[in-house]
């Protein structure tokens, strides 16, 4: 361990840490453009400088390794000095764009002007003009002229993806980053370049305008799409979910996540979702209550009936207990949607099994049967959660349709259903949770317990299996609770009641 | 607690001196206002409408560039910065590449609206103002949730006012 003096704070580093590494573990205040803790070491934006007792220039941060007894300020006259005017040339060239960037509020070139800068312009030469509206590939736009040329993204592609489509050109003023003859930049990990760009050069094709970003608060919880559970951040407001961004992990993913699991937020929101419990009423379905639905089922009686339980590895761990729990003594089927590319793994981060929780399946019910022999009308009662990431399932319209053989059917769908002609005697058709509002655990492909955390409340009338199971056991006689947070006044809260 | 019983002294109790006075007042005005119109100070409105100043803050204006199109790059900064929230923006790509961003829905709720200004305030490209205008009144079933076609070419803007930020200019100053 080496004893070294930052900003007037004695610590103590491991041997081999960067100044810029302890600033991060003090959570001491750095500016840095180029330096990013998954890639190697560039150099080139300058403005990480510290001051280091005994030496008389001013010394880059990430570059440089901690030594014994090291004394080292970033808060003095000189560095603030140097940082402004790192700052004053990389904003030489760089374009009055913030009103439509999307970078905007997340910009590290607009904080350190916030914070060092706050001074017009005092260039007499015009400014480069360079290339705007770069179509890059299918997700990603670049706009040449706000680039900073810090080369996190060539880095990118170099180092983790390792496809090296990106590099910079020309020299001087006229750098440019860009890809060879425009060739696309269409690898699965590309929109990371779009996370790690410090400024609003390369914007996701996906998010771009749909909101300002300070509108959108972010929760930290797990990437549902596929066995790895990388740890993600997902921004929503009060409308629904914007976008997925990588969130540090250094166990699991690193600092990246791959294109596909980007995608994810795009199930939670309303349009794609079903808003409300419905029950077969005279041959057809219709929109009722939640209580209403839930009163409905628990008058069915279900002694003695012969129960199938179709369930997909989507559902949290917590859930498959509650079900398990509730049906018990039923046969339970396992749906797959994949099978043989279950084991497939790219290396990096992606694998071929879509469901976040297989194992948590297939560890909490030990009797699991293969959905190829599941047959609706073999059974008194037909219990079928349909997967929340409903896109991955090639034959999900299929099972739809087998379902309408069974005699009871208890169905749980998060996504908005076709219309079906059903010859049921009785259905209950219960609204899911998907995984922004619910909170549980996944078993990833590691078996390490992966958590999800509720992020908002999009379909209100929605239930996760838990939680059914929980009101149905005890009569209705709990509040389905979507705010647990909010605490509820005893007073108001009347048995079978919502 | 004792109850403090308050007496009117004699000359109090006499209140005709007190109508009289008042009257005196009321008669005075009327007759001062009936020879000598001009000088009266109300108006009589609808007939008669008072001219604000220019820089009253009336009615939003959307304002245009040279070739007409919105001058809004749908930075969301007004929205931002309403305290009653009241603004609406839904932005996309313009086809433009200078443009890059158009705003394809602006829409005021003015009955939230609390005319304070701030929207004017935040706009970095004069692309909202507030102007002279102050009668928005409306009949049972009007629409007050005014549109970028109520907000930019409603018609006593005469065309839309043109905004003092023009981007083409701007680029060939070099900045």
């Amino acid at each position: 361990m080496l004893k070294c003096t930052i900003n007037g704070k004695e610590v103590e580093v491991k041997e081999g840490t960067t100044i810029i590494e302890a600033y991060k573990e003090m959570q001491e205040d750095i500016a840095h453009y180029c330096w990013h803790p998954g890639l190697s070491i560039a150099g080139v934006c300058r403005l990480c400088v510290v001051e280091i007792e005994g030496n008389p220039r001013l010394q880059i941060a990430c570059n440089t390794e901690v030594r014994d007894g090291m004394v080292i300020s970033n808060v003095s006259d000189k560095v603030e000095e140097a940082v402004r005017w790192g700052l004053d040339f990389h904003l030489i060239n760089h374009p009055l764009d913030c009103p439509i960037c999307d970078q905007a509020g997340e910009c590290g070139l607009q904080e350190q002007y916030m914070k060092y800068g706050q001074y017009d312009s005092s260039m007499a030469e015009n400014k480069v003009k360079k290339r705007k509206v770069v179509d890059l590939g299918p997700k990603i736009v670049l706009d040449a002229e706000r680039c900073i040329l810090c080369s996190r993204c060539v880095r990118f592609t170099e180092e983790i993806s390792k496809t090296n489509e990106l590099g910079i050109f020309n020299r001087g003023d006229h750098s440019m980053i860009g890809t060879v003859k425009d060739k696309p930049l269409d690898n699965d990990y590309s929109v990371n370049t779009v996370d790690i760009c410090p400024v609003g050069a390369l914007t996701s094709k996906d998010f771009r305008f749909q909101q300002r970003v300070w509108y959108l608060e972010n929760t930290a919880t797990t990437c549902p799409g596929c066995s790895t559970g990388c740890s993600v951040s997902v921004y929503h407001n009060k409308e629904g979910a914007y976008r997925v961004k990588p969130r540090e992990d250094k166990e699991n993913n690193g600092y990246w996540m791959c294109d596909e699991g980007r995608n994810v937020y795009k199930f939670v929101n309303k349009e794609a979702r079903l808003l409300s419990a419905k029950t077969l009423n005279s041959g057809k379905l219709s929109s009722v209550r939640l209580a209403q639905a839930l009163e409905d089922f628990t008058s069915f009686n279900r002694e003695g009936k012969k129960v199938g339980v179709l369930l997909t590895g989507q559902n949290t761990t917590e859930e498959y207990k509650a079900i398990l729990e509730m049906f018990a003594g039923a046969d339970f089927f396992h749906w797959k949607n994949n099978e043989e590319k279950f084991n497939d793994f790219d290396g990096l981060l992606k694998r071929g099994d879509k469901n976040p929780n297989t194992n948590g399946l297939i560890e909490t019910i030990s009797n699991l049967k293969d959905a190829k022999s599941f047959n609706a009308s073999n059974y008194d009662l037909t219990v079928a959660v349909m997967p929340e990431n409903f896109l991955v399932y090639e034959d999900y319209n299929e099972k739809l349709e087998s379902l309408k053989a069974s005699k009871n059917l208890l169905l749980f769908s998060a996504a908005k259903l076709p219309k079906m002609e059903l010859k049921t005697e009785n259905t209950w058709v219960f609204p899911l949770k998907t995984f922004v509002e619910k909170e549980g655990s996944y078993l990833n492909h590691a078996k390490t317990e992966r958590r999800i955390q509720k992020a908002t409340s999009i379909v209100t009338e929605a239930v996760a299996l838990n939680e059914f199971a929980a009101a149905v056991s005890r009569g209705l006689k709990i509040n389905i609770n979507h705010h647990e947070s909010r605490k509820q006044n005893e007073f108001t809260n009347i048995p079978g009641q919502y | 607690m004792a109850i403090v019983v308050k007496r009117i002294n004699a000359n109090r109790q006499w209140y005709l001196w007190g109508i009289l006075s008042g009257m005196g007042f009321t008669f005075g005005k009327m007759f001062k206002n009936l020879f000598n119109k001009k000088k009266m100070p109300t108006l009589n409105y609808p007939e008669e409408k008072y001219e604000y100043g220019p820089r009253f803050k009336g009615s939003h204006i959307l304002t245009v560039k040279k070739d007409g199109s919105l001058r809004c790059t749908a930075c969301m900064l007004c929205a931002t910065n309403c305290p009653a929230d009241c603004i609406t923006i839904v932005a996309s790509e313009h086809e433009d590449p200078e443009v890059e961003k158009y705003p394809i829905n602006y829409e005021i709720d003015v009955l939230r609206c609390v005319y304070c200004g701030f929207c004017e305030e935040a706009c970095p490209v004069d692309a909202i103002r507030m102007g002279p205008e102050w009668q928005t009144a409306g009949a049972n079933g009007s629409n007050f949730s005014y549109d970028i076609k109520e907000l930019a070419r409603r018609p006593a803007l005469k065309g839309g006012i043109e905004s003092r930020l023009d981007d083409k200019e701007r680029h060939s100053q070099g900045i």
